[in-house]
């Protein structure tokens, strides 16, 4: 079945046809004794949204942290080609930073920015890792070292008005608000001129209006810009709006992929969210007014973006979420 | 018991134990073995353990009964009251009053004063109780003033410390006038210091219409109403001072005057022009200077300022060139045994050097300060581009921080010259080479956050190159490559990035602190095979024969160092002013903010493309060379040095001044290297020499409890300080804390 | 054989010291630059003690030797943990409630170092060595193994030694205590969340890390000599032995402690000269890192991968 929903996905896409920007074949990753991939195959095009959705545990960041370098698994291959036009290259057993030099660049589930240093000083950083002057012309205030200081100051306060924070410039970032960090955590991703950004769980903690601003600062990032867009998102009223194609993990495995009205209707997914075997959901009478209602009116982030305790507590009391 | 009794209950415990402590501390005995608890019965059981017991019970008091005290304390005037009176207690207990007179304590010089005949009244008077009685009555006037709120009291508490301030000048001055010889003492100066804060503070109560201070606004107000003003008004009491009254010129203890040297030099064949700056041309230099940075700065007209630091700077030179004419005349006529210039030259040119200085920088900071349009604006692409932000910092007022860095160059150049020979010598070998070397350890424990504790190792490398290089180890080098010591800097450099490069490569993938005990076995490593490689190192000897002290032989410039101190501490400034300068540079290059970066998140900052691993190596190399080039300065002006230089000890303490000052910011590695060091051998006068390690623990220590941020904390480290709480808040809660699977 | 010998024997003092590094470097992820003081504390806490026992030693009946021992031990080791707990009060704790960070609390240990190693130079003098009363043949040969000797002292040092890791261990794993320093070790956050009373179960870890360092003190000057800087040298080396085993685990300071002893005394055996001791040993140190760059077991016993 996912794979004739791969064929027609492919196929409706606009950008069916071009470049992959990765290529992950049979990726099985594991700690000791937990698989938390098993066999993830996957493609991604240039300039799509990619979303990967799943509850809770079931491997995507740990997709994500294969995918920079961070882990490295047992088996499988990762190809990519982040920036048109380049030859594609393994991303298995490389530094996380050079992955990020082949244009790859990513956000975290939970925010990671160097809090002392300054917002504009953090997209900096960001910026300056391809630059090359070193630390002699630093010392020494040569002028190309000059040149691209004021270079990167200038994209960098660029690219904070790009998301929003160019009043706080010159604000500590451990001091800017959660959804502010968020934002500043895209801008210095932004700033590795990347090929492909990968985005864990952007809109964790936001609140809805912030949701739209960042749905828009997507799209934005997608279209102007050219990046392709991986997004690691439980909010599926932003996946379901902005992503192109979803692609669904449970238990380190893929369990479907597809565009987002597809997986909306899949029942294998809306059993890994309701936690109910895959062929109770198919017996569902899905015509059914309420059920319909469950899938498609009442975003399914709702139920994900509970904390588990709340969630367990309303199962233990036997409530569906809302 | 309740809560708040039993925590009452616990504080009084708190504060008599470390009454106990103290008393234990300044214990009048020291211990032996064949009496074990003879030191302890000494301090605890006697009449002089309720002294200490009282002061705890002070201490219990005053922390018991702190929130009633709050609300006076944020009254005008307090903090420069509280600030002032304790600067001239210290004055008067702690510090030098006269260098010729016994130990030169202020007692000392007293007791001395009362048991002399002839001495000037007011001196008899002021040695006499006069000083105490005069700071009782300031701080008295004081209290009443800012507890009542009549401004009268602070009207009278001024001008009673200007008055105070003149009377401990005059007494000062009639004592060493009446012993004669050169002064080297600070004393007075210490003392004056304080008394000006008094004034403030009496200015303050004088002068405030508020209720409550806000102490930092009102500093900043101070020094931002006109950037570059106090330099100047420093300048002119300094020149004033000096001009008229100080000792310029000291043979045979006659301590005269710029008035009196004149006359003294009078057909002696003086140079032409220093008969002429004797006469008239240093008062009008300094007098139209003043005139020009004053006018500068009070009406911020640019092109004024600048011709005042042009002023500043010719005065200064022509100064200079003055005494060195003055003191190669005294030279040449042997006067009180001189054989060379720079002898028997008294305080007084030297702070004629630095007022013009002053005035002339005032100018300077006058003529680059932001005019008002400039300042105004919130988000310009100027501050953003400097990158620098207001939060965290002291000084915000435009110029401050320039300012305060122009008083530390000027008394880093002026006063070693008026220090007495075991101060200079201090300055040099271990003050400024630990600053050196601090500066140099800021760049990997300050900034990427590498904890070394092996650094000595670098340094130990840079002395032992430069012993080989100029051929004082047993192993010669080849004859072609024999070098003055100045050269071997560039070889020591290379050497010691090399060794940085070699120990960082294999363990610099190690986490914190495991390469912290690598990188201690690596400083012991050196250290033992120095001590052992005899056939190569000379072993625990040190090198066999005396490292050569530098000589630079340019032609017609020839200087030679080693025959003073003084040549030393000017060379080691230049090189800390030029390795501080490159490397505030390299702070707020791509190179610093990645150091920022994998210090703050290593792995956030691998995902932004940061090599981690080489710029640690790099700022490892950057460390270790400037500690080899602190080994070369370290070698060539002691000469023969051993193993024992290079102790496990010692890369503990250069860890510690970096921490101590404020990791990861310039100046406080260099207040934290400065003071530490200087401790030692201030304490030399005041407690047992074998009980000083255990007061720098202490200050350390509460240091520590007390700011762990350091003397001057960083900008970028300052939040970490705050914000600890903050960061943990800000994780939400559904999210684990660990990346999750 | 006789080198092995005294090699456990040095090893098993620095095990014991170095399980005072790791017991607070499971706990806070700090280096206790202050242990070494504590276990200095302990040689000086138990000279008092055995000193006001024995007198000079000479007139000491045979029966009473284990006791003096025993006292001794038992004097060192709470003179040493009242030390630690007092650091633990003083440098510690201030610290950690203001969230300063990780230097200055090792910085503010050196700075607690350097004052209690002076303070006790200045209480009761700077000799370097001084020794404890002679209160019983210490050099009596009790049997021969393979021709080595063993020394009456070694059997009590080790013996003493292993006793206390033995007992160490079982705490660890057993009581509430242990299970409340494991906990914090893993995740000091979640076990306060647990209702684990973290400043009362720091505290606690170092006056345990002192009970053992102090013995070690007392068995150290009993064994060699002691005075106010004796702490400093097998302080640095019992800090290289924590980080050999993988410090913060416990089992991993008992091998890392014996580990290095027995390194240090095999150096003469493979034709090094002794003055290359040091050399050695944190060249081993040094390698084992480079292969292992957790130690040799790991940081964490609990922790599977």
């Amino acid at each position: 079945m996912t794979s004739t929903m791969n064929d027609s996905a492919t196929s409706e896409h606009p950008t069916a046809g071009r470049e992959n920007v990765f290529e992950v074949k049979d990726v099985t990753l594991r700690f000791g004794g937990v698989t938390s991939l098993n066999n993830v195959s996957l493609h991604m095009q240039r300039g799509e949204i990619l979303a990967v959705i799943g509850p809770n545990g079931a491997g995507k960041t740990s997709l994500f942290n294969s995918l920079t370098g961070v882990y490295t698994p047992q088996e499988g291959s990762i190809q990519v080609r982040a920036r048109a036009g380049d030859s594609p290259s393994s991303v298995i057993g490389l530094k996380t930073h050079v992955v990020n030099r082949l244009g790859v660049a990513r956000t975290f589930q939970n925010i990671r920015l160097f809090p002392a240093l300054t917002a504009l000083e953090n997209v900096k950083v960001g910026i300056e890792t391809r630059q090359k002057s070193g630390p002699i012309s630093a010392m020494l205030g040569l002028p190309r070292q000059r040149r691209e200081e004021r270079e990167s100051s200038e994209r960098a306060y660029e690219l904070l008005q790009r998301v929003g924070l160019e009043r706080r410039a010159n604000d500590i970032a451990g001091s800017l608000a959660y959804g502010e960090q968020r934002r500043l955590e895209i801008a210095r991703a932004l700033g590795t001129a990347p090929g492909v950004i990968l985005l864990d769980e952007p809109a964790a903690g936001t609140n809805p209006a912030e949701k739209r601003e960042l749905a828009t600062l997507i799209q934005g990032i997608n279209v102007e810009d050219g990046i392709s867009v991986l997004l690691i998102e439980h909010d599926m009223k932003l996946v379901m709006s902005i992503a192109h194609r979803i692609i669904v993990l449970n238990f380190g495995e893929k369990i479907a992929e597809g565009t987002p009205e597809q997986i909306q209707r899949n029942p294998e997914v809306i059993a890994a969210y309701l936690g109910t075997p895959a062929d109770e959901v198919a017996d569902l009478d899905l015509s059914q007014p309420e059920l319909h209602r469950i899938d498609t009116d009442v975003p399914l982030g709702e139920l994900v973006g509970q904390t588990p305790a709340e969630a367990a507590d309303q199962h233990d009391r036997g409530e569906l979420p809302r | 018991m309740n809560r708040s009794s039993s925590e009452t209950l616990n504080r009084l415990l708190l504060c008599l134990a470390g009454a106990l402590v103290l008393a234990l501390m300044w214990g009048p005995q020291e211990g032996n073995f064949g009496n074990y608890w003879f030191a302890i019965k000494e301090s605890l059981f006697g009449p002089r353990v309720l002294v200490f017991l009282a002061l705890g019970v002070l201490a219990f008091l005053a922390m018991t009964f702190w929130p009633r005290v709050v609300p006076f304390l944020t009254r005008p005037g307090v903090w420069p009251m509280v600030a002032g009176a304790l600067t001239v207690v210290a004055s008067q207990t702690l510090m030098h009053w006269a260098d010729q007179v016994g130990d030169a304590k202020f007692g000392t010089v007293a007791s001395a004063a009362a048991n002399t005949n002839g001495l000037a009244p007011l001196a008899s008077a002021f040695f006499g109780g006069l000083c105490w009685a005069m700071l009782v009555i300031v701080v008295l006037l004081l209290a009443a003033g800012i507890v009542s709120g009549l401004r009268n009291f602070g009207w009278a508490a001024a001008v009673l410390s200007v008055v105070s301030a003149v009377i401990a000048y005059v007494s000062h001055s009639a004592v060493v006038d009446f012993v004669g010889g050169v002064d080297h003492s600070l004393g007075v100066y210490v003392c004056i210091v304080g008394y000006l804060v008094l004034l403030t503070a009496g200015l303050v109560v004088a002068m405030s219409h508020a209720q409550v201070a806000n102490t930092r606004r009102a500093v900043n107000q101070a020094l931002g109403w006109r950037p570059g003003l106090p330099l100047v008004l420093i300048g002119a009491v300094l020149g004033a001072i000096s001009l008229a009254t100080s000792t310029w010129f000291s043979p045979a203890n006659r301590n005269a005057t710029l008035a009196d040297t004149r006359n003294l030099f009078r057909g002696t064949g003086l140079a032409p022009i220093a008969v002429q700056y004797l006469a008239w041309l240093g008062w009008t230099i300094f007098a139209i200077s003043l005139v020009l940075s004053g006018v500068a700065s009070y009406r911020r007209i640019r092109p004024l300022g600048w011709a005042g630091a042009a002023l500043g700077a010719i005065g200064v030179l022509l100064t200079v060139l003055t005494l060195y004419r003055i003191s190669s005349i005294g030279a040449d006529l042997h006067v009180d045994s001189a054989d060379g210039p720079w002898q028997n030259l008294g305080a007084g040119g030297w702070m004629t050097c630095a007022a013009l200085f002053l005035i002339g920088a005032g100018g300077y900071v006058a003529a680059t300060a932001p005019r008002h349009s400039e300042r105004t604006v919130e988000v310009d692409s100027d501050a953003v581009a400097s990158g620098r932000s207001a939060s965290g910092a002291f000084l915000t007022a435009p110029g401050a921080v320039r300012s305060g860095l122009m008083v530390a160059i000027a008394v880093a150049l002026f006063y070693p010259p008026t220090a007495n020979g075991f101060w200079q010598s201090v300055l040099v070998s271990e003050i400024g080479i630990y600053v050196l070397l601090a500066v140099g350890l800021n760049v990997v424990v300050g900034w990427a956050g590498l904890l070394d504790l092996g650094f000595i190792a670098f340094y130990a490398i840079g002395s032992y190159t430069t012993a080989y290089l100029v051929g004082s180890l047993p192993v010669k080098p080849p004859s072609w490559l024999e070098m003055s010591p100045l050269l071997a800097i560039p070889f020591a450099v290379v050497i010691c990035l090399l060794a940085g490069l070699a120990l960082g490569a294999p363990t610099l993938r190690l986490r914190g602190d495991y390469l912290a005990i690598v990188t201690l076995g690596f400083g012991e490593i050196i250290r033992i095979v120095a001590v052992n490689a005899d056939g190569v190192t000379n072993g625990s000897q040190g090198p066999q024969s005396q490292v050569p002290h530098p000589v630079i032989n340019l032609g017609p410039v020839k200087i030679t160092w080693g025959l003073n101190q003084l040549q030393y501490w000017y060379l080691l400034l230049v090189f800390v002013l030029v390795v501080v300068l490159a490397f505030r540079r390299l702070e707020n290059s791509r190179i610093g903010r990645s150091w920022a970066a994998i210090r703050e998140d290593e792995v956030a900052a691998q995902a932004t493309g940061i090599n981690t691993f080489r710029v640690k190596l790099l700022a490892f190399a950057i460390g270790a060379s400037t500690s080899g080039v602190a080994g070369v300065f370290f070698a060539s002006q002691i000469g023969f040095f051993t193993p024992d230089n290079f102790l496990l000890n010692n890369s503990i303490l250069v860890v510690a001044y970096v921490v101590f000052g404020g990791m990861g910011s310039l100046p406080g590695a260099i207040a934290g290297a400065a003071l530490l060091t200087w401790l030692p051998e201030f304490l030399k006068d005041q407690v047992p020499a074998a009980d000083r390690q255990m007061w720098i623990g202490a200050v350390v220590l509460l240091m520590m409890i007390f700011r762990p941020g350091g003397l001057i904390p960083a900008r970028r480290r300052a939040v970490e300080l705050s914000g600890f709480d903050q960061r943990q808040r800000l994780e939400p809660v559904a999210v684990p804390a660990g990346e999750g699977l | 054989m006789n080198y092995l010998i005294l090699g456990i024997t040095r090893g098993s003092m620095y095990a014991l010291i170095a399980l005072g590094y790791t017991l607070v470097y499971g706990v806070l992820q700090l280096i206790n630059f202050a242990h070494s003081e504590v276990f200095m504390s302990g040689a000086f806490g138990s000279y008092a003690i055995v000193h006001l026992l024995v007198g000079d030693g000479k007139a000491t009946p045979s029966w009473a030797v284990p006791f003096i021992l025993i006292a001794g031990i038992l004097s060192g080791a709470i003179t040493a943990a009242v030390i630690a707990w007092l650091l633990e009060r003083v440098a510690y704790r201030p610290l950690r409630r203001r969230g300063a960070p990780k230097l200055a609390f090792l910085i503010s240990a050196i700075g607690a170092s350097f004052f209690l190693s002076q303070l006790a130079g200045k209480l009761f003098g700077r000799l370097t060595s001084n020794s404890f009363p002679e209160f019983f043949d210490q050099n009596a040969v009790i049997f021969r193994p393979f021709g080595a000797e063993v020394r009456v002292l070694q059997i009590v040092i080790v013996a003493s030694a292993v006793l206390m890791m033995i007992f160490l261990d079982r705490l660890v794993s057993v009581t509430k205590l242990g299970r409340s320093i494991r906990a914090i070790s893993e995740d000091a956050p979640t076990a306060a969340l647990m209702g684990i009373d973290i400043d009362k179960t720091i505290s606690r870890t170092f006056i345990i890390g002192g009970l053992l360092g102090g013995a070690a003190g007392f068995l150290f000057g009993l064994n060699f000599s002691f005075g106010n800087t004796m702490g400093f040298i097998p302080g640095v080396k019992a800090f290289a032995a924590a980080v050999l085993g993988g410090i913060g685990n416990i089992r991993g300071a008992m091998i890392g402690g014996l580990l290095l002893g027995i390194v240090e005394n095999l150096v003469p055996l493979v034709n090094i000269d002794t003055k290359w001791t040091d050399v050695v040993a944190f060249v081993v140190l040094v390698l084992v890192l480079m292969f292992r760059p957790t130690g040799i077991l790991g940081e964490r016993l609990g922790r599977a991968a």
